[in-house]
């Protein structure tokens, strides 16, 4: 008897079985075993396994058009047709489950007789150009028609037919040929079941039936969101990669892991030789399954633009123009400066900023630098401006400074709330899985002052929206919080088993108190009182109640109060350890979790010790061999005051954009020109390239090996696929760097960086490269204890014992509308564009996003007299810009929004310098604004058009006399 | 030494006292207010808020000031290099 190994019950042999297209999706896991035989070989396979995926299995390969396992069984094509012994007819093995005992037969005359007439009816209505058929070596059909043993097409091949149907080119990365589609409904299914989308369609019955994009539009017209599911599902070249008919099928592939979001999915980067061809996501990937969105799947083009930074490049001040120089010159002129500056001006006048885009190990060696040769902790990341709430606030309450569950855990949430997060814009390939849950019958509630598109996706259970004014989270968190306790919808079995009863009792007084009440908090939040309460009864009853936030939640004057808020409330309802509830951050860079665990903040070695522990801080001591300081250092706007007040005169800066994605950009503009040396060190020439001194080419993700963290705490490899573009990864030009500098590092490859971590980092004591390889990815904490990894935090008890409630109350933002500011501008993201745009700006995806614009509420426009694209100067206390106007409804009325992806819009600008109390990080989400009409760019986009026109010469210049 | 520096420290302690004074009595307000400072504030935003102490027109808040006084006297004592414990 043959015992069938399936991969997804066991994460081993990656890359051996997720290989193979088993051709249903497998059952449930834990179910029962199942006897049968097919083709004569006894099987084991568990209940609810197609005859299509057991055959499989067993390495006996039905022929399958329309099935696929990333899809339930559909049982269209005809092609898998079998017999089963006692049963009558040829049933199709994808649809047909197996049952004790049962008898299959795959292959005789009947069946080959049968396959090969249904061929025989597709062929005769398909192009027969597979010699220069763009999916010539990688075609489903032409496969079948070759295992069935077609010879012949009787039918001939003038009747009528689809063969002059007209393609559809409109999306910039792929193309829509109906002429060669069997409508085996694979791309419509990808559309509703992995992506949620619901964009295509099969139109018409019978011979007119043909896939559709919304109502018959082009694709780019269409609902669409470009994640390219329907690509990845086609069988034939109907729906086929540009890149692809560009380049040919490409000749091997490498797994990785995509540098864009928090989700971190894993892709088979696939190659002919060092050109990358396709991103397919891989569904051996644990956080995306074989899902991906428009970013990861197409918009690479990035890493091979000729904008690339590729020679290092030095100058005296930032008025001059750029010198290219090689390696060593450049290295030794930055630590030169860097060593005169601090001779001069002290051991605490320079610092520097880790990469959350770069890897683990990167961001490890550049605060490692900056502790051990700068001698100081003058370190921080840009995690500073997302999520360094999350870090506080959950390291108070739970112990642990990062989210709770695994992605898949969503799918056993009975009610989700969602604050301050998009999912769908800005962590699409989550987002889906959200959405294949709601549709399971998950109830919704969104708290969020926008009508955001989760909203709007197809539910079977209910959809609550509380819309409430920016800047008024905790009061509706206590608001919840109060219900919960005053209409006794706690959890007491868990307080009492696994909560600190003192802190408990103290924030049961303070929520209890009536101030905390919906109704009272009604005039502060906006949200009806009743809809309070049923949004706190659907969490605390559902069963499982899981929350998910974003940075709608972190960047508030008080977003560590929130982030404790949301704490008690999943403490109070019991909706902590185990699958399906949780706290869960959504992350925005694709290492913004790692950034933080390697110690990239500057009161945290790497795993958050801190340093001021000498126990801690002398195991780094001594493997580091220098004395570190015990007192934190400056955060990134600490850095900026201390920089214009001028006590801090040098920075180093990896792979992160602050004049761009750091509010009030003029403050920021004049603390970097306050610098006598920055260095910069990017893959592009960024907003903050154009105030360096030192300019270091850096490498893509493609160009290297190394880790990304995600959100669930998964560590992910990334491999290199191509070599760096100019000449050294990241860690590399920090390792020369240090040795520049005084302070020799010794690591041949990454994977020794990660024994180093792992050696110094109790929660990552059990990682290495090899156990990655060998499972594909883990989830910290892995060491002693959990060797394997921990997908469930906090299961039996929390890292400081007992969970603690903290005392949130609502303290009001400073920032507030007033009559010169009446409105309130909030900013986010959208999904074919990227934080700064740096990557995205320079694909395609420009196609969905060439310019940020100001959404605001008709009612808001109507009396200011604006109308759908007028030119608009939007002034704050910090500065002002000029945005085109969009007029939408899913604004509330005294509500503005826009995003910051194009360096010209000037979002920043707008934002002030407030920030939350605990963390510093800026209160981007809140910011009073008034908006009219204007003819021309504001005074500071006419500045920045002239500064950017200079720098991109002086850049330009050098590379012209570098190449006479 | 610039006064817009000065005037965002204070800010900054203000704002933590704010957030940290409720549902508490005001000795362990003020000590959680220290213990913020000293565990995330670097060595010369310490000591900036410090020397502002001195200041007559200072806009402390009476719970920040406290808790910068207790900062001040902790630092003073040599035991302190030990980090914030208790």
């Amino acid at each position: 008897m043959i015992e069938h190994f399936d991969p997804s019950q066991q994460a081993q042999e990656h890359i051996q079985t997720y290989a193979k297209d088993l051709g249903t999706p497998p059952p449930a896991a834990g179910a029962a075993m199942v006897r049968l035989e097919i083709d004569g070989v006894a099987i084991r396979v568990p209940e609810g396994t197609s005859v299509l995926r057991a055959a499989a299995l067993a390495d006996i390969n039905i022929p399958k058009l329309c099935a696929t396992d990333s899809l339930e069984a559909f049982g269209s094509c005809r092609l898998c047709a079998v017999q089963v012994e006692g049963r009558r007819g040829t049933p199709a093995a994808c649809t047909t489950p197996v049952t004790e005992g049962m008898r299959v037969t795959t292959q005789n005359e009947r069946l080959a007789r049968l396959r090969r007439n249904v061929m025989e009816l597709y062929i005769s209505d398909h192009p027969l150009d597979c010699l220069t058929c763009p999916a010539n070596g990688d075609c489903e059909l032409q496969d079948m028609a070759g295992a069935v043993g077609l010879r012949q097409v009787r039918y001939g091949f003038e009747g009528e037919n689809h063969l002059q149907a007209t393609k559809d080119e409109s999306n910039p990365y792929f193309t829509f040929d109906p002429s060669k589609c069997i409508v085996c409904s694979r791309c419509v299914r990808a559309c509703e079941e992995v992506q949620g989308t619901f964009a295509l369609t099969i139109d018409g019955r019978g011979f007119d039936s043909k896939v559709t994009a919304g109502q018959g539009e082009a694709f780019m017209d269409s609902d669409c969101v470009s994640c390219g599911a329907c690509v990845q599902a086609c069988p034939t070249a109907t729906l086929m990669e540009k890149s692809v008919i560009d380049a040919g099928q490409p000749e091997h592939s490498v797994i990785t892991t995509c540098a864009y979001c928090g989700v971190g999915c894993t892709f088979e980067a696939q190659m002919k030789g060092d050109q990358l061809v396709r991103m397919v996501p891989y569904k051996g990937g644990d956080a995306n399954h074989g899902h991906s969105c428009v970013k990861g799947r197409f918009a690479f083009g990035y890493a091979s633009h000729p904008d690339r930074l590729t020679t290092p490049m030095i100058r005296e001040s930032i008025d001059q123009p750029w010198r290219e120089v090689g390696w060593e010159e450049a290295i030794a002129f930055a630590a030169a400066r860097l060593r005169a500056i601090q001779a001069e001006h002290g051991r605490e006048s320079i610092g520097g900023i880790t990469s959350s885009r770069c890897t683990n190990e990167e961001t490890y060696l550049v605060q490692k630098l900056i502790r051990a040769a700068f001698g100081n902790n003058n370190t921080d990341t840009c995690a500073r401006v997302c999520h360094s709430p999350t870090g506080y606030g959950l390291k108070t309450t739970l112990g642990e400074s990062a989210g709770t569950q695994t992605f898949d855990s969503v799918m056993q949430a009975d009610a989700i709330i969602v604050i301050g997060a998009n999912p769908t814009d800005a962590h699409p390939v989550f987002g889906s899985l959200m959405r294949k849950r709601l549709r399971q019958g998950a109830k919704l509630i969104v708290t969020d002052p926008r009508r955001i598109d989760l909203l709007k996706t197809p539910h079977l259970g209910e959809a609550q929206h509380l819309p409430l004014r920016p800047g008024t989270n905790v009061a509706l968190i206590n608001a919840l919080g109060h219900v919960v306790v005053t209409e006794g919808l706690e959890d007491h079995d868990f307080i009492a088993k696994r909560c600190d009863s003192e802190a408990y009792r103290a924030w049961r007084d303070f929520i209890r108190e009536p101030h905390h009440s919906p109704e009272a908090s009604e005039a502060i939040t906006g949200v009806p009182a009743e809809a309070v309460r049923q949004a706190a009864r659907t969490y605390a009853t559902a069963g499982n109640g899981a929350i998910y936030y974003g940075l709608g939640v972190t960047e508030h004057s008080q977003g560590s109060t929130m982030v404790m808020g949301i704490a008690n409330l999943a403490m109070a309802t019991g909706n902590l350890g185990r699958e399906g509830v949780g706290v869960n951050p959504l992350r925005g860079q694709n290492n913004v979790q790692g950034s933080c665990d390697m110690g990239s903040f500057p009161h945290e070695l790497p795993g958050y010790q801190h340093v001021a522990d000498p126990v801690a801080r002398g195991r780094f001591e001594a493997a580091w061999g220098v004395t570190l300081d015990h007192e934190p250092g400056l955060r990134i706007p600490n850095m900026f005051d201390a920089a214009i007040e001028g006590s801090f005169k040098a920075l180093y800066v990896q792979g992160e954009d602050i004049a761009q994605s750091d509010p009030n950009t003029q403050h920021v503009e004049a603390a970097l020109s306050s610098l006598e040396c920055l260095i910069v060190q990017d893959i592009f020439l960024n907003e903050t390239a154009k105030y360096a001194h030192v300019l270091l080419p850096g490498s893509s993700f493609l160009e290297k090996d190394g880790t990304f963290t995600n959100a669930e705490r998964r560590i992910n490899r990334v491999r290199r696929v191509m070599p760096p573009l100019a000449g050294k990864a990241d860690w590399e030009i920090t390792v020369d760097l240090a040795r520049a500098l005084g302070y020799p590092m010794d690591y041949a490859h990454p994977s020794e960086i990660m024994d180093e971590i792992a050696r110094l980092t109790p929660s990552f004591a059990g990682v290495s490269y090899a156990k990655l390889d060998e499972r594909g990815s883990l989830q910290w904490p892995c060491n002693a204890e959990h060797p394997l990894g921990m997908p469930t935090l906090h299961e039996l008890d929390f890292p400081i014992g007992r969970g603690r409630f903290a005392i949130t109350e609502y303290v009001a933002t400073e920032e507030r509308a007033s009559r010169r500011f009446p409105l309130l501008l909030t900013t986010g993201r959208i999904l074919s564009q990227y934080n700064v745009g740096a990557q995205t700006r320079r694909t395609d995806n420009q196609a969905w996003h060439d310019e940020d614009v100001l959404e605001l509420h008709p009612a808001d426009a109507e009396l200011r007299g604006i109308q759908d694209g007028d030119w608009l100067g939007i002034t704050s206390r910090a500065g002002q810009t000029v945005l085109r106007a969009r007029l939408s409804e899913r604004m509330q009325p005294g509500v503005v929004y826009t995003t910051f992806h194009h360096p010209g819009s000037g979002a920043n600008v707008i934002t002030t310098d407030n920030s939350d109390w605990a963390t510093n990080c800026p209160e981007y989400k809140v910011t009073a604004v008034q908006v009219e009409k204007v003819s021309r760019p504001s005074a500071w986009q006419q500045r920045f058009d002239a500064f950017d026109r200079a720098q991109r010469g002086y850049l330009a210049k050098a590379q012209q006399e570098a190449t006479p | 030494m610039s006064l817009h520096n000065d005037a965002q420290l204070i800010r900054m302690a203000n704002q933590i006292a704010a957030n940290l004074g409720g549902g508490r009595d005001e000795e362990s307000a003020v000590a959680a207010i220290r213990r913020h400072l000293e565990t995330f504030w670097a060595r010369p935003m310490k000591q900036r808020l410090i020397a502002g102490l001195e200041r007559e027109d200072s806009e402390l808040v009476p719970l920040a000031r406290q808790a910068t006084q207790q900062l001040a006297e902790r630092l003073s004592e040599p035991a302190s290099v030990t980090g914030p414990g208790a």
